[in-house]
């Protein structure tokens, strides 16, 4: 057995002691209650406590309810006249309600969520707590008739304030009470699907219990002596029994739920489906929620099945927890999932899974390279497209315009009077020559990049296109503005390519061009009355503009049976 | 709008015009060519915007507005004096030819296009009075 084990052995004996102490006291003192309910409220604390304490020992739960339990009999102890203890015996009951309250608020991570719930609990705290260093100074057992009571009195006798204590005490659960059901309320639109499904009991019985604190209030303040007063007792006794109850019985679900992993183990002997093992842990686990993601390159990056990066759920733990399943030391994967699940039980659905989750990873990484790859090819192409468009920019803005201002600067020569005709001969040859230099570098820097697709963006350089080609070609456009470069400039190179293609083989009478957008993507298609017969694996360039459109993340067809015209369809995701 | 008086002679009340081009050589060169020409140059502006604002304040009647400016399209410039209240006769220019910008030109509300190579008071009139026709 270990030290803990021993410690906890310990607290159980002190506990039994304390309780059946307080019970015998009151029972010799004949004091009029019902002792058998009275011990199995405290007793079911101290023992679900115990069972807490050695289940989930980071919880708060576990203390919480020993301090109830100990609060709870300090009214039997109160009886045996022991300094301090007959005052705190007499507020025994106020000093309990407080470590209820918190068990109720932060079951069952043990933690406070909110600043309201902070405050509503501090509340009860300063009341409870309060009212009990009120009465230590200021309450006379002797006004209550216990005048051999053998101990020092109350340093500050008062009746007349521990009374008005007492009585704001009495009533408190009128504010109190509806603060609380507040607080429930809210946490409850908070909560998730699997959190409501642990919280349901507990707060079934907490409701009640509220509501029994509620009518209390009315009530008269003595038990002993009003049968509805005490009746009100001894139902919020059955009540409050039935905390420690529903806790023990949370313990023993998630112990339960332990054996869905077993079934797990079974499920996962056969091969999955992709994503089969995302559902088959959210079963298990019932987080349908529930994400898993994949290790890759050390643990430096997360993805999904998909090979897509996954963040993950930073320390300030925003309503997802992360659990890390790390067989042997190594990372391969992370369970995003509910906080409110039992983070044991996720480390053994976890474990039960590794081989399947390291297969699982290897795949990912596959896909994740497969991604990678694509990124940068896409990368490369809009890399090679931005590097056209600055070549041809820098001919424009150097070349071209020296070459324009030498132009005009022959032409004002040619024109000035008296110049000797010999002169002007060459001049004249001089700017001929010069016109088809320039000719000639326009038309490099068109086929380089076309200055309209930055210029006035794809419909018109489509149009430009249609119109400069021999063959006619009609354009139909549905859609306005402009879209994002690469889709823009892979759009113009399928049409530009395939409209040079129909002018060179196809043999056609005419041309279509449609250009629509659609469901996220831009639909382009370039049709032909030709002769059909192309082929994207015999040349062409359309392979290369396949190559192209697949590097944007689109895809690309060809329809072109002998005889019956050729029809290109790309579609381009807009926003690649 | 252009004869003052007829007495035998077009005795011409010089066509006020205004440079919008990012090229400080080019501009002076069209200021030098259209100036003896007889053309009035009553600003040079270095980038749209600027041109656009110079149009506003000066009211020429021709701007003669390059394509491919630092800050806008001269295309767009085109299209906002254009739409404006008074707008001047827009020639556009650049050193590409008309044809590289497909049916852009027409499209922009200006009156003509002229490759830069290929200015001259000349054609400039040509374009000029065919508009106005």
């Amino acid at each position: 057995m270990t030290a803990r084990r021993w410690w906890l052995l310990a607290l159980a004996v002190g506990a039994l002691v304390w309780a059946l102490g307080g019970e015998w006291i009151s029972i010799s003192n004949g004091v009029p209650e019902n002792h058998f309910l009275d011990a199995m409220v405290g007793l079911s604390f101290f023992g679900a406590g115990i069972v807490a304490i050695d289940r989930r020992p980071g919880n708060v739960i576990g203390p919480l309810m020993i301090c109830y339990a100990a609060a709870w009999f300090l009214g039997n102890w109160g009886q045996t006249g022991l300094p301090l203890l007959v005052p705190l015996g007499f507020v025994g009951g106020t000093l309990s309600t407080p470590f209820l309250v918190q068990i109720l608020f932060v079951y069952p991570s043990g933690r406070i969520q909110t600043t309201f719930e902070r405050v509503v609990l501090w509340g009860v705290y300063v009341l409870s707590f309060g009212v009990a260093l009120v009465v230590l100074l200021a309450w006379d057992p002797r006004a209550f008739g216990c005048l051999d009571c053998w101990h020092t009195y109350a340093p500050f006798p008062s009746s007349a304030v521990s009374d008005m204590v007492l009585r704001i005490n009495d009533r408190a659960a009128l504010v109190l009470v509806p603060l609380f059901f507040v607080v429930l309320v809210l946490r409850w639109r908070r909560a998730s699907h699997a959190e409501r499904r642990e919280l349901a009991p507990l707060w079934t019985a907490a409701v009640l219990l509220a509501i029994v604190y509620l009518i209390g209030s009315f009530a008269s303040p003595d038990e002993t002596s009003n049968s509805f007063a005490y009746l009100l007792w001894e139902v919020r006794g059955i009540l409050e029994i039935f905390v420690p109850i529903i806790f023990v019985w949370g313990l023993l679900s998630t112990r339960l739920a332990q054996s869905a992993v077993g079934s797990l183990v079974v499920e996962l002997e056969r091969p999955l489906p992709p994503g089969g093992l995302r559902d088959a842990l959210a079963r298990t686990l019932g987080d349908p929620s529930l994400e898993v993601a994949y290790a890759i390159e050390g643990d430096e990056h997360w993805v999904d099945a998909d090979g897509q990066r996954v963040t993950l759920p930073g320390p300030p733990v925003d309503r997802r927890t992360a659990t890390t399943i790390a067989p042997e030391g190594e990372a391969l994967a992370v369970l995003i999932h509910d906080p409110a699940l039992d983070e044991g039980l996720v480390r053994s659905a976890g474990a039960a899974a590794g081989l399947a989750i390291a297969n699982e990873r290897l795949r990912a990484q596959v896909r994740a390279q497969l991604e990678e790859v694509r990124a940068s090819r896409q990368r490369i192409v809009e890399a090679g497209d931005r590097e056209r468009r600055r070549v041809e920019r820098n001919l424009h803005d150097g070349a071209q315009q020296r070459l324009v201002t030498i132009s005009l600067g022959l032409a004002m020569l040619r024109q000035r009077e008296g110049l000797d005709p010999a002169t002007g001969k060459a001049v004249a040859h001089a700017i001929e020559e010069l016109r088809s230099a320039m000719g000639e570098l326009r038309e490099l820097a068109r086929g380089i990049h076309p200055a309209i697709l930055t210029e006035e963006g794809l419909v018109a350089a489509v149009e430009m296109v249609a119109d400069r080609s021999s063959v006619p070609v009609q354009v139909h456009v549905a859609f306005e503005g402009r879209l994002p470069e690469p889709v823009e400039a892979t759009a113009y190179y399928v049409v530009s390519e395939c409209i040079a293609n129909v002018a060179k083989y196809a043999d056609a009478s005419g041309a279509l061009v449609g250009l629509e957008r659609r469901n996220g993507s831009l639909h382009v298609e370039v049709a032909d009355d030709g002769k059909g017969g192309a082929d994207v694996d015999r040349g062409s360039g359309l392979r290369g503009l396949e190559d192209r459109v697949a590097a944007v993340g689109g895809t690309f067809r060809i329809e072109s049976p002998r005889g019956e015209g050729t029809r290109v369809f790309a579609e381009i995701p807009t926003d690649a | 709008m252009r004869g003052l008086w007829w007495d035998g002679t077009i005795l011409a009340m010089a066509r006020r015009i205004l440079i919008v081009d990012d090229s400080a050589g080019f501009r002076a060169q069209a200021r030098t060519l259209l100036t003896a020409a007889g053309f009035d140059v009553v600003a040079e502006a270095e980038d749209g915007l600027s041109g656009v604002r110079a149009t506003r304040e000066l009211t020429p009647e021709v701007v003669l507005l390059d394509v491919q400016l630092p800050d806008v399209s001269g295309f767009d410039v085109a299209r906002m004096l254009h739409d404006g209240p008074d707008p001047p006769a827009i020639i556009l220019i650049s050193s590409r030819e008309a044809s590289d910008y497909g049916r852009g030109i027409d499209r922009s509300g200006a009156s003509g296009f002229i490759s830069k190579a290929d200015l001259s008071a000349r054609t400039l009139e040509a374009l000029l009075d065919g508009d106005e026709r």
